[in-house]
């Protein structure tokens, strides 16, 4: 699965948390982990808003005789906006559902329905797409691969590493280069990208034959 | 004579050092050689660390300067029969097992006129000047320097090493390079090939004598920055990077290929003498004027 068709999934994603395979490409992409990981973070905060609890009426009253201690209230109380009993009975200690809550969380609501439905995967530049589907598509080393870097090993970690970094990048260019050349066969130059390719890898392997020598 | 506590001191200490650097130089063996070789004969020269440095001379000799850093290796050379082949390998003598610094040798070798060379080392950098003949030069990571060169082929495969080639002129130019980047600086000749990996391509020159120049690279950026005076047929493509062109070129009415804006461009400047091919997979692909 590359970027594009993991997006065109995302609201099933956010809803259902995806399946298998878009787990598989969240761990290897972290441009759309973080996607995700936003567009998550938006519906839990969503969710917050809507169970809105006042503060209890004693901390109205504190701040209402505070107020005309100061002078600062005329004796009778204003109404404040979202404060709907001023005594404290057991029922407006329950739960209760503000004006202020719900309009806050209605627009929560609507910003985050438009942003899903009208979110258009960006699409990645070309070369970002082509090098993660060649890392994820090609196998990273055969066994011929394998093997040298093992021998390698034995004579030198920093070459190990050395050889893993150049086996990995020449084997992203054969399997590129051969996508190339399998899409248009006549084209010369996708050819020759090829040809390059192997050389390249050819001359890798040349290398550790040449250093593995007595 | 009575010496103080102060002065037996400093005595003791002065010892202690000169003994030291009598030991560090038992260490360092430094060898010089003459070989007789046959005019179009070959050296070998096989080195893990240190350096190799190689230049030019007249005669029929090879003048060899080797210096090795401990006891644990040894250089051994042979001669063919007929003095068309010499050896100078680099080894670890039996049952040892030097460090890397330990199998460090530094050689420095001056070749006569007409004789070809073939280099291989693993981490030591190699340094080539004025030779005018074959050369063949392969490092997994030590640097590659090639300069002051005419009328040879040279021959560079590398790993990781960065490659540099300053004023070779007239020569056929192969360079192969996985993860390295290749710079050239006024390099000419009949046909001048790079391909590396991920490794960058900057060219800087005139790409003139008629000859054909192919630079190639998967993932790496290619540069390339042309005199007004350049008389080249150039095209550049990229198959999903970038192109950009800044170098005044007229349009073909015929190509290989049909240009696609940002991917892909050709043109000829002057008589169009030389023939130019950049291409890459993803790299970016430049060319300025200079």
């Amino acid at each position: 699965m590359n970027c594009q068709q993991f997006q065109e999934t995302l609201p099933y994603i956010i809803e259902s948390g995806g399946g298998g395979e878009d787990e598989s490409h969240l761990q290897e992409c972290e441009s759309c982990a973080a996607l995700v990981q936003d567009l998550r973070y938006i519906a839990e905060q969503a969710k917050l808003l809507l169970p809105m609890h006042d503060p209890n009426p004693r901390v109205w009253n504190n701040i209402e005789q505070s107020l005309q201690r100061e002078g600062l209230l005329p004796e009778g109380r204003m109404p404040l906006l979202g404060h709907t009993q001023k005594n404290s009975t057991s029922q407006t200690q329950a739960k209760s559902w503000t004006p202020l809550g719900w309009a806050l969380a209605l627009t929560a609501v609507i910003v985050f329905a438009v942003v899903l439905t009208n979110y258009k995967p960006t699409p990645l530049q070309q070369t970002a797409l082509s090098a993660q589907n060649s890392a994820t598509d090609s196998p990273q080393f055969n066994s011929d691969d394998q093997q040298l870097i093992s021998q390698v090993s034995r004579q030198s970690p920093e070459a190990q590493r050395a050889y893993e970094a150049s086996l990995r990048d020449v084997n992203a260019y054969i399997a590129d280069a051969e996508q190339a050349a399998k899409s248009d066969p006549s084209d010369a130059s996708a050819q020759a990208l090829l040809q390059d390719a192997y050389e390249q890898k050819e001359m890798v392997y040349q290398m550790a034959t040449a250093r593995s020598l007595p | 004579m009575k010496l103080n506590t102060a002065t037996r001191a400093l005595l003791f200490a002065a010892a202690g050092l000169g003994i030291c650097i009598c030991v560090a130089h038992a260490a360092d063996t430094r060898k010089e050689t003459r070989i007789d070789i046959a005019p179009g004969g070959t050296v070998n020269i096989v080195n893990g660390g240190g350096s190799i440095t190689l230049h030019s001379g007249a005669g029929h000799q090879l003048l060899v300067t080797y210096t090795v850093h401990s006891a644990k290796v040894e250089v051994d050379q042979s001669t063919s029969d007929n003095k068309q082949r010499v050896e100078l390998l680099t080894h670890a003598l039996p049952g040892e097992k030097p460090t890397a610094d330990e199998a460090k040798v530094d050689y420095d070798v001056t070749v006569p006129a007409g004789v070809s060379v073939n280099v291989s080392s693993t981490s030591a950098p190699i340094t080539a000047e004025g030779i005018g003949s074959e050369i063949g030069l392969s490092s997994e990571t030590g640097q590659i320097t090639i300069h002051n060169i005419a009328k040879s082929h040279v021959n560079v495969r590398s790993m990781t090493a960065p490659v540099s080639l300053r004023d070779v002129t007239m020569s056929r130019v192969d360079i192969q390079s996985a993860g390295g980047a290749v710079q050239l600086a006024n390099v000419n000749g009949q046909r001048v090939t790079v391909g590396t990996t991920s490794g960058n391509i900057e060219y800087q020159g005139d790409c003139s004598g008629g000859g054909s120049y192919i630079l190639t690279t998967h993932s790496g950026a290619i540069d390339v920055t042309l005199p007004a005076t350049a008389s080249v047929d150039l095209a550049a493509r990229s198959t999903t990077g970038t192109v950009e062109n800044a170098f005044p070129l007229q349009q073909k009415p015929h190509t290989s290929f049909v240009p696609q804006q940002g991917r892909s461009f050709a043109g000829t400047s002057n008589s169009g003498s030389s023939s130019v091919e950049l291409q890459s997979f993803s790299g970016k692909i430049r060319v300025k004027k200079q």
